[in-house]
């Protein structure tokens, strides 16, 4: 058993040294708000970075995180020619809020919901809000889990560090 | 079971080098999540001692992916398992979980563990949620076809995972969802929008000695095979929109009902209507006999094969959620309402900056039955528009207002009814009555800094000398959080039950997220409930000590 461990643990090491450039999943179905089902490899922004954010709504500091960024938002599409696309992991409890939730609270975004956390497990993320950017080709570049008022600035500026390498 | 993990392993390393010296090519993502806890005894709240001093649940993904190929593993250790966990999951540490799986533009199949829903889950869900200690992946065959695009049909089959076994009975299933207007020229450019759905679950598990009420002398002859089917209906039509599904369940005796032998059947139905700044839903469902497991006399919370979840509003404040409602698979009948509205700026009740409200209410009820008899008979028959007793009921309304650039208030007022009966074990029968006042204020001191205070009293009818309850009694409750730039953050915070000497739960925590990883410690005595500090939300069972985790993603 302790062989194995200790294979398991080199192998972890391994990967996490090598850690590089992953894309969306091909083979994940998520919905958009009229219930159509959208593969998450379709998610694209003409060559331009893709903020994609885990959220619930349910959870407050996921929903201070998209109100706040709401605010700066148009500022940062024309600037960097970003997106944001909210991915809800509201289960069948609260998956019926998630489009009044969003169009109540005017939100600009692109969202789908992966209703049975699909997306979610195969990007290995533990909790919401965690965020991931994509870079011009899709690869993810960067990640942050959690959110604290003032987050969205370490976000935009590895926006524009990308935005600039275009 | 070693061999195979060996070989797993092998492949996983050969992967990663192959990678490495760029033979390969492919992606490596994954995780790596640590819990631990200190606790010792307090009778008081409810907290135990722990005997080996630190619990630790600890878990890694590892996922590789090339092309339209990829693969996966879960090592997770529980030593032991943390305060509030099944004494099963006791058994150690290993690679849990592992799959294969392979995907082109039409077609996905995968070996080994899975998660699958069907629909809403009424009928089939695997899932995981390590806070809560569940995971019911099943290990098996999964495949997905889409022929053309819009049409989605799932089979599978496979055996559930209980703990760190496998359940002997076979779960089976075919689904199909189907989008209309990708397939329907006509409907192609309409603001209609339909998708339709149908599954079907069978579930084949081996006989038993159940014996009849009525008559010792006899046994229950139990149906090996018992089938689910459900259907469903997703519409849209410019604001509005539509959610129904319909499941039916064949006969089931099993000990959630008592072995009856008495068909299920759920309906759900929500109804949607949202514009920019206003929006409401109104959901209802109907439960009867739809606990659907893979082990017909296995009690609790675990070898579920469907999912039928709560319609009330799944609140986050610690007073608020003090009393949670658990769904009742048995039976029950439930409504809900929600409403969304922003009132615009520059208006009297809008103000400079505008006002958001929410407001939201349901009742949940059992159902009104009349008894056919015991274990061997129909067990009993219903009324569907006729309700039993209540079960749960909450009105909320939730103001949020920005009083200057950097102010921000949330008030919440929330009137809750709640019957102890939907609780495993039942803590005390007549309901509890409590309205609950709730501040959260928010100040960034300046850019990078904020401090968010939260003020909160729950007013309750319950007192500890009758019910013998922790929660009994009228609460206070205090918070202050301090962010500091994007990486720290400090919290402390005290509930306080103030006429009822039932304990004081004091907690201070410092949390550090640099990137995709984050450590959170935290010291003091934590109540059952939801725990959202710093950014991140979770459910926590009673402890007193100290509680760390340490997340991270690769």
């Amino acid at each position: 058993m302790k062989k194995i461990i200790l294979t398991f643990c080199f192998c972890l090491a391994a990967t996490a040294l090598m850690a590089q450039s992953a894309t969306l999943p091909a083979n994940v179905t998520l919905h958009n708000l009229n219930g159509e089902p959208v593969q998450a490899s379709a998610i694209t922004n003409d060559g331009n970075p893709i903020i994609i954010s885990f959220w619930a709504t349910w959870c407050k500091p996921c929903n201070r995180e998209l109100t706040n960024i709401k605010e700066v938002y148009d500022q940062w599409q024309e600037e960097t020619g970003v997106k944001l696309v909210a991915i809800s992991i509201d289960d069948a409890r609260s998956v019926g809020r998630v489009r009044p939730h969003v169009e109540g609270n005017d939100w600009p975004y692109e969202v789908y919901t992966d209703q049975n956390s699909d997306l979610k497990r195969a990007l290995g993320i533990v909790n919401v809000p965690h965020t991931i950017l994509l870079n011009g080709d899709g690869e993810i570049v960067w990640q942050h889990t959690g959110y604290q008022d003032g987050s969205e600035d370490e976000l935009y500026e590895k926006v524009k560090e990308l935005a600039t390498k275009q | 079971m070693i061999r195979k993990h060996t070989i797993l392993l092998a492949f996983l390393a050969a992967a990663a080098i192959g990678q490495a010296q760029g033979i390969l090519g492919g992606h490596v993502t994954g995780n790596i999540a640590v819990d631990g806890q200190m606790s010792s005894a307090d009778a008081t709240i409810g907290a135990e001692d722990v005997p080996e001093k630190l619990l630790l649940n600890s878990r890694a993904d590892v996922f590789y992916s090339n092309g339209g190929f990829s693969a996966g593993l879960r090592f997770e250790m529980y030593q032991n398992p943390l305060l509030g966990f099944d004494s099963d999951w006791k058994q150690g540490q290993g690679l849990a979980n592992y799959f294969v799986a392979y995907s082109t533009e039409k077609l996905s199949v995968t070996a080994g563990n899975f998660y699958e829903q069907f629909g809403s889950g009424m009928i089939l869900r695997s899932y995981e949620d390590r806070y809560l200690g569940i995971d019911n992946s099943l290990f098996g065959l999964n495949v997905q076809y889409r022929p053309v695009a819009g049409i989605t049909v799932k089979a599978l089959a496979g055996r559930q995972r209980l703990y760190w076994d496998y359940v002997e009975s076979l779960v089976r299933g075919v689904d199909a969802e189907v989008n209309l207007n990708s397939i329907l020229t006509p409907l192609q450019e309409s603001p209609l929008h339909i998708t339709v759905g149908a599954g079907f679950v069978s579930k084949y598990e081996d006989d038993e000695s159940i014996i009849a009420s009525a008559n010792p002398e006899y046994r229950l002859n139990l149906p090996l095979n018992v089938g689910a089917a459900a259907f469903r209906l997703d519409m849209g039509y410019g604001h509005w929109g539509l959610q129904a599904e319909y499941a039916r369940k064949g006969q089931d005796p099993s000990v959630m009902n008592n072995y009856i032998f008495r068909e299920g059947e759920a309906l759900t139905l929500n109804l949607t209507y949202s514009q920019r700044g206003f929006s409401t839903n109104l959901q209802c469902k109907h439960v009867d006999n739809m606990a659907f497991k893979s082990l017909r006399s296995r009690e609790g919370q675990m070898a579920y094969i469907n999912y039928i979840p709560a319609i009330n509003k799944q609140h986050t404040y610690a007073l608020l959620s003090m009393y949670p409602y658990a769904t009742q698979t048995v039976g029950e009948n439930g409504l809900q309402a929600d409403v969304i509205y922003k009132i615009k700026k520059n208006t009297l009740l809008g103000g400079k900056y505008g006002t958001d409200l929410h407001l939201n209410t349901s009742v949940i009820t059992s159902l009104h039955t009349d008894s056919l008899g015991g274990r061997g008979t129909e067990g009993y028959h219903i009324d569907w528009f006729d309700n039993g007793g209540i079960y749960y009921g909450d009105l909320s309304v939730e103001v949020a207002k920005k009083l200057s650039p950097t102010l921000k208030l949330v008030a919440t007022y929330a009137y809750q009814v709640f019957n102890p009966v939907v609780e495993e074990p039942a803590t005390t029968d007549g309901l509890h009555h409590n309205n609950i006042v709730v501040a959260d204020l928010t100040w960034k001191v300046h850019k990078g800094h904020s401090l968010r205070f939260e003020a909160e009293w729950l007013g309750s009818d319950s007192r500890y000398d009758d019910v013998n309850d922790p929660r009994a009694g009228d609460w206070i409750m205090g918070l202050v959080e301090w962010n500091i730039g994007s990486h720290w953050f400090l919290s402390a915070s005290d509930q306080y039950p103030y006429n009822d000497g039932s304990g004081n739960y004091y907690n201070v925590a410092v949390g550090y997220t640099h990137d995709a990883t984050r450590l959170q410690i935290a010291f003091g005595k934590q109540r059952r409930g939801m725990l959202c500090i710093g950014g991140v939300c979770r459910e926590v069972p009673a402890s007193n000590g100290l509680t760390f985790s340490l997340t991270t993603n690769f």
